[in-house]
């Protein structure tokens, strides 16, 4: 077990100091979202916008961050050739557990950004702000549980293409609309914790199932 | 190395009762032919609002019916296709989420038209985010993305791992939507939110229909799926792909 352990940490602390070297995926989201969102504030212009459209829009823009750049976490491996390390020297499950963890704080820090940011262009006022910091969590580990598998599969396609969004939309409904609906309840005219413990029940059931289920299946995807 | 008739010959799969097969296909035709027939001319209770329109009961709800006993084949073989490899498993998890495709876009369609010319008569809504509708279009979004991942792999092998990946992945998440759209919008079908449940408005001779017609479009399925099966076993074993 603490083999095991050790494994996810190599994998993620490798990870880390591969971004920290070139800043690639860092910065390219950080422009993403900042360009996604002042795209989104001036197409809504001075229009008031209801809590719901606001919390949609937040999502929405997330969504795509999340699934355009979580997307290359295994292709970059293939592209670089370290695929062949990585199998000779961990097991399946140590890759999955390390890209896992760098992708809930990758998906975790642009999510902070972007209400950051949305809330100083848009004016959002937050009324419980400890509810918002919860789904934000919770929406993270369940968007980086189920994209991390298929990224996976990704970077096992030919093409290697833009089909990352296809896949993993269909399944990020529930989370969406958990999410979405935790927002708007931790925004004005919102009810706040006493309204949302379905949704944050969702999104721990959401997150424990993906993960689970990705954990049966990354070897599956990992060996030949 | 059989020969190209003994291929042709053999190209079910091995120990199909052929006379049996043709035998239970006829049944099915004629069941399903009755059904269509008998749900058009049997005389049936008038309802308010409902009127003639109860009739796509017949149609509508087996059409969801087929379509969850698609997803249960196609899951099936998928989670076989993991444990043993054989490639024939992956045939059939395709082809079964392909036919039940089919039968989902039609229960779609005929639950679109039934409300939009009974409860929003005379309004525009076709989409009305009913949890049951919203349902079966994730299910379809979700097959659609197995059949296009399925296009971006050459080698069967490899093809047929990571869509049955997939197929199982995805559909992990699809309960979920029951705990979670409810709570959206409410539905209009029977038995949720204050409506009548299923049985008090349906007249015990409707009966005589709807339940044959869900095992006749489930049967429908079978045939269509099955023939589909062995066409495809057939492409194996000439091109040694599935695809």
């Amino acid at each position: 077990m603490l083999r095991w352990l050790h494994g996810a940490w190599a994998v993620f602390e490798k990870d880390i100091k591969l971004e920290l070297r070139s800043r690639y995926a860092i910065n390219t989201m950080l422009l993403f979202v900042l360009s996604a969102l002042f795209l989104t504030a001036f197409a809504v212009g001075q229009e008031t916008l209801t809590p719901r459209i606001e919390s949609a829009l937040l999502w929405i823009v997330i969504v795509f961050a999340a699934a355009l750049g979580l997307g290359r976490s295994f292709v970059s491996e293939q592209e670089r050739g370290t695929v062949l390390l990585l199998l000779l020297h961990t097991q399946g499950g140590m890759v999955y557990a390390g890209k896992l963890l760098f992708n809930f704080l990758f998906v975790l820090g642009l999510n902070l950004l972007a209400v950051g940011t949305f809330v100083l262009l848009l004016g959002v006022q937050v009324m419980a702000p400890g509810l918002l910091l919860t789904t934000l969590v919770l929406g993270a580990l369940g968007l980086a549980g189920a994209t991390t598998l298929l990224a996976a599969i990704i970077a096992r396609t030919a093409t290697r293409g833009p089909l990352l969004p296809v896949l993993v939309f269909p399944m990020l409904i529930p989370l969406l609309l958990a999410v979405v609906t935790a927002t708007r309840h931790a925004l004005p005219d919102g009810l706040g914790w006493a309204a949302v413990g379905n949704e944050l029940l969702t999104l721990v059931g959401f997150a424990g199932v993906v993960i689970s289920a990705s954990i049966i299946l990354f070897d599956y995807v990992w060996y030949d | 190395m059989p020969t190209l008739t003994e291929r042709f010959t053999k190209g079910g799969s091995p120990g199909v009762n052929v006379e049996r097969y043709r035998t239970i296909r006829t049944v099915v035709l004629v069941a399903v032919t009755a059904v269509a027939v008998g749900g058009f001319l049997i005389e049936i209770p008038r309802i308010q609002i409902l009127e003639h329109t109860a009739r796509n009961l017949y149609f509508h709800v087996p059409m969801w019916f087929t379509l969850m006993a698609a997803v249960a084949v196609s899951a099936y073989h998928s989670l076989r296709f993991l444990q043993t490899g054989d490639l024939r498993r992956d045939v059939r998890a395709r082809e079964a989420a392909l036919v039940g495709v089919v039968f989902g876009i039609l229960g779609l369609l005929t639950g679109m038209v039934w409300a939009r010319f009974t409860w929003y008569q005379g309004t525009n809504i076709w989409w009305n985010f009913d949890p049951k509708q919203s349902m079966a279009a994730v299910q379809l979004l979700i097959y659609g993305a197995y059949l296009v991942l399925r296009t971006a792999f050459d080698e069967p092998q490899k093809r047929g791992r990571i869509a049955a990946v997939y197929n199982l992945f995805a559909l992990v998440t699809v309960p979920f939507l029951l705990f979670i759209l409810p709570r959206q919008a409410p539905s209009l079908h029977p038995g949720a939110d204050g409506n009548p449940a299923f049985s008090d408005f349906t007249a015990p001779s409707m009966r005589w229909v709807l339940y044959p017609a869900f095992a006749s479009f489930i049967g429908l399925f079978w045939v269509i799926y099955t023939q589909r099966v062995r066409a495809a076993f057939l492409k194996l074993r000439l091109h040694g792909d599935t695809d």
